[in-house]
């Protein structure tokens, strides 16, 4: 087989699923599609262990604090550990087992409830660590076979409602079930985690965030990781496999389909249960709504940006979007972040492609241009203060920065840029790079007069953006593999 | 008695908004096997555009056209804008995942729906925006009205309960009595059988996104005529119109329509009623009650009431 | 496989052995680290700005902007203001995180806020043992500065300079007591910690005068009303309204009248907004008086109008004016002391004994000896006019 189109049937365009191919086929149809350079290196690649990988991961990570004293970043990157956790739990249920559970965030909830209620001053129990983290993984389990007994009779769509019900539901639970969770008080003063023999983890030093917990994350990451890989290894994770690209032959062929699912709801519970008890021991209190909407769909652009189905891959999408989340909430970072970003893109892309060096540099010069025109029409237009730092005295010469805009400029120009965004995407040609050139600097205005300006709302946008882009253009995600549905 | 007739007008108020938006997820669910998730968000965007059109007519207190009018045409300023943004969500968001794993368009939406709430946020911010019709006249809209028993049910609730009687008559006239509705329901019950007959399936989608979201901006209206709206409605919003065209049997267009007054009398009974000492006290947990009724019912007949088992080919 | 085993379990043990090693030095010596008082002094701001009570934190934040810029020449600091969002719908967790990105960043001396009480509840033991003073301007929690119940949520380090729950609950409910002769009155909470805590004050102080109470709650995201406002007795005066959305005590206002029901809805001071609530016959309650009728305030109202046209004084915005001015003022003091530097610990020390003279809300102020509360703080309320105005009356 050395020609490079796959066989079997032939979809109706380049980027049509291959119908009738199975998932095998369909990978290694792509990697053939690489440049024939790149192969060796690739082969390379993969033929390092994965454990290698995690060693080599794991152990960056674990010098990272020494580099890095600040106790905020040391927080975030706790947080990015979770995530992680998080992520790799999902990718059970989603990416093997093929089920879009809405409510997985919930479990998550659970998980740092139940810790919570076994140690601290609430009920007044205060178990030892090494008890309750067991017994907190226990009940999260339970929940997941509980949530997935809907999973019995109802199919995708329905079992995604029913799963976010759940979550709504326990919203609703944690808030007003007062004498029993805190209500939207929460519960407070929960205890740190004990190392067995009593000495226990204090969370922060002098206010500052203790690096101990991160270690601990990463221990448990780890082993999470290595568990999950040796699940996915062996018959279950083979039977995952058929029961996702095909739940009616799986039953068919006498797979038993709905305790496969359970399974499924149960083990991504089960680890998002543990990450509960992580962070309710870090923070110390928990409350009902961090375990609401907007964590779900964090974790979701995690699992899709890395590909669900692999487990490097969600790692790496959590990787990415935590300390991203991070980085919009600052204003000056953000500014950074999106001209390196534009920038880098369009270099890198353009290097070997000439087109798009081309509009790159149109783009860059018709900025200029409309700066000074701007400028010399009127000197209010561009005399805005866009931030502190060198950074952004140098952006200030291109992007225009009013000083005093009206207030249909705001959502004139969000408007407009969209919509010119996406007329691009229709357009072809040389007409498509004409367009591209005011659409890129338009981009570069709204993002520094309109968003910086409330990065809370900005960061979501930009969650909500990669994942509408992604599932558009490369639902895969980064590391994924195609899947193809039998049709 | 007084309370009982004012717990159904409020139960047919809420439950003629949550059919309209029901009927925006049933329509596109039938043609596209797809729920929308960001259905209720562009329920919220028409809350906003009708809130400019009233602004534009010279604000409640004194409006430059007569009441009715400026009623009318604030509906149809939120349908249009609705419409259009369905279709530009489909345009873009759905339609390159046609032939995608069902999961993908479900992720776009999820994108989608989470995209319009904070771009909201961004360009409006968070002051929740009220259109005040009480400041028209010194509030008859809110004080006039019929007299059921010892009860007076506003000319405020009237209008939005014939309102959306009205859009569900006309919607019916298009799916039953036109060629594109037929069209429509032939696309929804087969979509390779439709294409094959000759039927432009992109066009019916996007003639249904355009049917649906009106439906939704007009919901919107109605809605906002009585109570403020903000940026974040559009999660809740989704949500009880999602419960009510679950419930009604969603790809089912009569079953969205019972399913959202279901669900009106349902919360609105619930929350009056349910009340004693070893229960949970309905008020706080209306949710509660009726998460459960679904979970039962989609337990047990999880096409809804009126919809049509899923008979899958092999 | 047995690789991996064996390399699971290595990491496991080195993280074990690692956990136990000290945390990191320079983090607890940062209260003691001193920071020169000529350099830019950053002072954060946390407090929802985006979110269901955006406006609140934008209020706030205006003020708060305006008091850097004319009070900090002035006392001969470079102070640069900066904001953290944690909006309501995240819930308290992001003011942890916000915590320790502050506490992390060595210019910071004190910090204005969390403006919600949950938020402060989530962070202040951070802060302490940052040795960090942080004064809110909003965040009225009785049990954030008293103890309640065997119930102490505050630390030493969590300071307002507005009065909490423990004030504004009696307040009213004396009021409804005295001055409008209740029997009957619904209490309502919205499932947040605000409205709770209010709630649970008025009801108690009502119930232990002989006033009949009835409790409802309705979940935050409520928008229609109208199944509450039908177990509102038609012989009840008064329904207890603490929400922190004004535009819902309207609309409740005016869903009572629609059912023909006689009580008048009654706010706390997260209702405060004339433009939103303005139903006439409705009462109000805030820990300001109207500023504008204060004369030492005119300047200080012209100057902050001007640098925000068209925005009308709310009630939120004057006590962030004034946090920041016992902020800078403690600063300033601690710096004098020091030579020319000082640290938090130094600042923390200071707060307490800041007076001011000429307080924005009228008077003077001083902190209480018993909690970190103002002195002698009273509630002050308001029924709102046939035209929309609000009329001090209480």
């Amino acid at each position: 087989m050395s020609d490079s189109t796959p066989h079997g049937f032939h979809s109706t365009g380049a980027e049509g699923p291959a119908i009738g191919q199975d998932e095998w086929v369909a990978r290694h149809a792509e990697v053939r599609l690489l440049p024939a350079r790149l192969a060796p290196l690739e082969q390379r690649l993969r033929a390092v262990p994965w454990w290698a990988w995690l060693t080599l991961f794991v152990g960056a990570f674990c010098l990272f604090p020494i580099v890095e004293p600040s106790g905020y970043v040391r927080q975030v990157a706790f947080l990015t550990v979770l995530y992680m956790l998080l992520a790799l739990g999902l990718n059970v249920v989603v990416g093997w087992g093929g089920l879009l559970d809405l409510g997985y965030v919930a479990f998550y909830g659970i998980g740092a409830y139940a810790y919570a209620l076994l140690d601290s001053p609430h009920y007044g129990i205060h178990l030892p660590t090494v008890v309750s983290i067991p017994v907190v993984v226990v009940i999260g389990a339970l929940a997941g076979l509980v949530l997935g007994l809907p999973s019995w009779r109802l199919t995708g769509d329905y079992l995604a409602i029913v799963t976010l019900f759940f979550l709504q539901l326990f919203q609703t639970v944690t808030t007003n079930w007062q004498n029993v969770t805190g209500g939207p008080f929460g519960i407070l003063n929960i205890d740190p985690f004990g190392l067995p023999g009593g000495h226990k983890l204090a969370t922060a030093h002098g206010g500052v965030f203790a690096v101990s917990y991160l270690y601990v994350a990463l221990a448990i990451f780890v082993v999470v990781f290595v568990a999950l890989r040796l699940l996915n290894n062996s018959r279950t994770g083979r039977a995952w496999r058929s029961l996702r690209e095909d739940p009616l032959a799986a039953e068919a062929m006498g797979m038993p389909v709905n305790w496969l699912k359970l399974l499924a709801f149960a083990s991504g519970a089960a680890v998002a249960a543990l990450t509960g008890t992580l962070n309710a021991a870090l923070y110390g209190n928990v409350f009902p709504l961090s375990f609401y909407f907007v964590t779900l769909i964090t974790i979701y652009t995690m699992v899709i940006l890395g590909g669900s189905g692999n487990q490097a891959g969600v790692v790496l999408g959590a990787l990415i979007v935590s300390p991203l989340l991070e980085v919009l909430r600052d204003a000056d970072k953000s500014r950074v972040l999106f001209f390196v970003a534009l920038g880098g893109g369009l270099a890198f892309l353009g290097r070997r492609n000439r087109r798009i060096a081309m509009v790159a540099g149109a783009t860059l010069v018709f900025g200029f241009v409309v700066h000074a025109i701007a400028r010399a029409i009127d000197g209010g237009w561009v005399a805005g203060q866009p931030g502190a730092g060198g950074f952004a005295q140098l952006v200030d010469h291109w992007v225009i920065a009013p000083e005093h805009p009206a207030r249909w400029i705001a959502p004139v120009a969000y408007v407009g840029v969209i919509a010119a965004a996406l007329l691009c995407t229709v357009l072809s040609g040389i007409v498509r790079d004409i367009a591209t050139v005011p659409t890129i600097y338009l981009g570069a205005f709204v993002w520094e007069n309109v968003m910086l300006s409330k990065p809370d709302p900005a960061r979501y946008i930009v969650l909500g953006l990669i994942l509408i882009v992604l599932m558009v253009l490369r639902p895969n995600g980064l590391l994924g593999e195609r899947r193809v549905e039998i049709v | 008695m007084d309370q009982f007739i004012q717990l159904t007008v409020d139960g047919l108020t809420l439950g003629s908004v949550y059919a309209l938006i029901a009927l925006g997820y049933t329509l596109v669910y039938g043609v596209l096997k797809l729920l929308n998730f960001a259905h209720g968000d562009v329920f919220m965007v028409g809350t906003f555009a009708g809130f400019g059109v009233l602004q534009l007519l010279g604000g409640p207190a004194n409006p430059t056209v007569p009441i009715w009018l400026v009623i009318i045409l604030v509906t149809l300023a939120a349908m249009a804008v609705c419409a259009a943004l369905g279709v530009a969500i489909e345009r873009f968001a759905y339609r390159p995942l046609r032939d995608a794993p069902r999961i993908a368009p479900l992720i776009s939406a999820l994108g989608v729906s989470f995209f319009l709430a904070n771009s909201m946020q961004l360009l409006f911010g968070a002051t929740p925006r009220n259109y005040d019709l009480f400041q028209y006249h010194g509030g008859t809209l809110y004080l006039r009205g019929l007299h059921i028993g010892g009860v007076t049910v506003p000319l405020l609730r009237i209008i939005t309960i014939l309102a959306a009687f009205v859009l569900m008559v006309i919607l019916w006239f298009l799916v039953n009595k036109t060629r594109t509705g037929k069209a429509m329901r032939a696309t929804s019950f087969d979509r390779e059988a439709a294409a094959m007959m000759g039927i432009d399936i992109d066009r019916v989608i996007v003639f249904t996104f355009i049917l649906g979201s009106a439906l939704a901006g007009a919901a919107g209206v109605m809605f906002a005529l009585r109570v403020p709206t903000n940026v974040s409605i559009g999660f809740i919003a989704g949500l009880k119109g999602f419960i009510a065209a679950v419930i009604g049997g969603i790809g089912s267009i009569p079953g969205a329509m019972a399913g959202g007054l279901i669900l009106g009398f349902l919360e609105s009974y619930i929350q009056g009623y349910v009340h004693g000492a070893h229960i949970p006290d309905g008020t706080q947990w209306s949710d509660l009650y009726v998460f459960s009724v679904l979970i039962v019912l989609m337990l047990f007949r999880h096409q809804g009431l009126l919809g049509r088992p899923d008979i899958r080919k092999v | 496989m047995k690789k991996a085993f064996v390399l699971a379990l290595a990491v496991l043990a080195t993280s074990v052995v690692a956990a136990s090693a000290q945390g990191s030095q320079t983090a607890s010596a940062r209260s003691l680290a001193n920071v020169n008082c000529s350099k830019t002094i950053t002072l954060p701001f946390v407090t929802p700005l985006t979110g269901g009570a955006g406006f609140l934190g934008a209020e706030q934040m205006s003020w708060a902007k305006y008091a850097v810029k004319t009070l900090a020449p002035g006392l001969g600091l470079k102070v640069k203001l900066v904001g953290g969002d944690t909006p309501v719908e995240q819930g308290p967790a992001p003011a942890q995180t916000l915590a320790q990105k502050y506490i992390g960043t060595p210019s910071v001396l004190a910090v204005l806020g969390p403006s919600t009480s949950g938020a402060v509840a989530a962070s202040t033991k951070a802060y302490y043992a940052a040795k960090l003073a942080h004064i809110s301007p909003s965040a009225t929690r009785t049990t954030l500065t008293k103890k309640v119940g065997g119930t102490f949520d505050g630390t030493p380090a969590f300071f307002r300079d507005v009065p909490g729950d423990y004030i504004q609950g009696p307040s009213d409910a004396n009021f409804m007591i005295n001055s409008l002769h209740v029997k009957k009155v619904v209490v309502m909470d919205f499932q947040e910690p605000y409205s709770l805590g209010l709630a649970g004050a008025v009801d108690s102080t009502l119930k232990a005068k002989g006033v009949s109470t009835i409790r409802l709650s309705a979940p935050n995201t409520t928008t229609d009303y109208s199944a509450y406002v039908t177990k509102v007795p038609s012989d009840a005066d008064i329904v207890f309204f603490p929400t922190q959305k004004p535009g819902d005590a309207q609309t409740f206002a005016q869903q009572l009248i629609e059912q023909g029901k006689k009580a008048k809805v009654f706010g706390g001071d997260g209702s405060n907004d004339a433009s939103q609530f303005k139903q006439p016959g409705s009462y109000v309650s805030n820990f300001a008086p109207d500023i504008t009728g204060i004369a030492a305030d005119a300047k200080i109202i012209a100057g902050w109008k001007k640098d925000n046209a068209g925005k009308a004084v709310g009630s939120f915005g004057p006590p962030a004016y004034g946090a920041v001015q016992i902020a800078l003022t403690a600063i300033s003091t601690a710096c004098k002391a020091g030579g020319g530097s000082t640290n938090r610990a130094a600042v923390f020390h200071t707060f307490k004994k800041v007076s001011v003279k000429n307080w924005i809300l009228g008077g003077s102020f001083k902190w209480s000896t018993k909690s970190n509360d103002p002195l002698n703080a009273k509630f002050y309320i308001f029924q709102i006019q046939s035209n929309g105005s609000y009329k001090l009356v209480g």
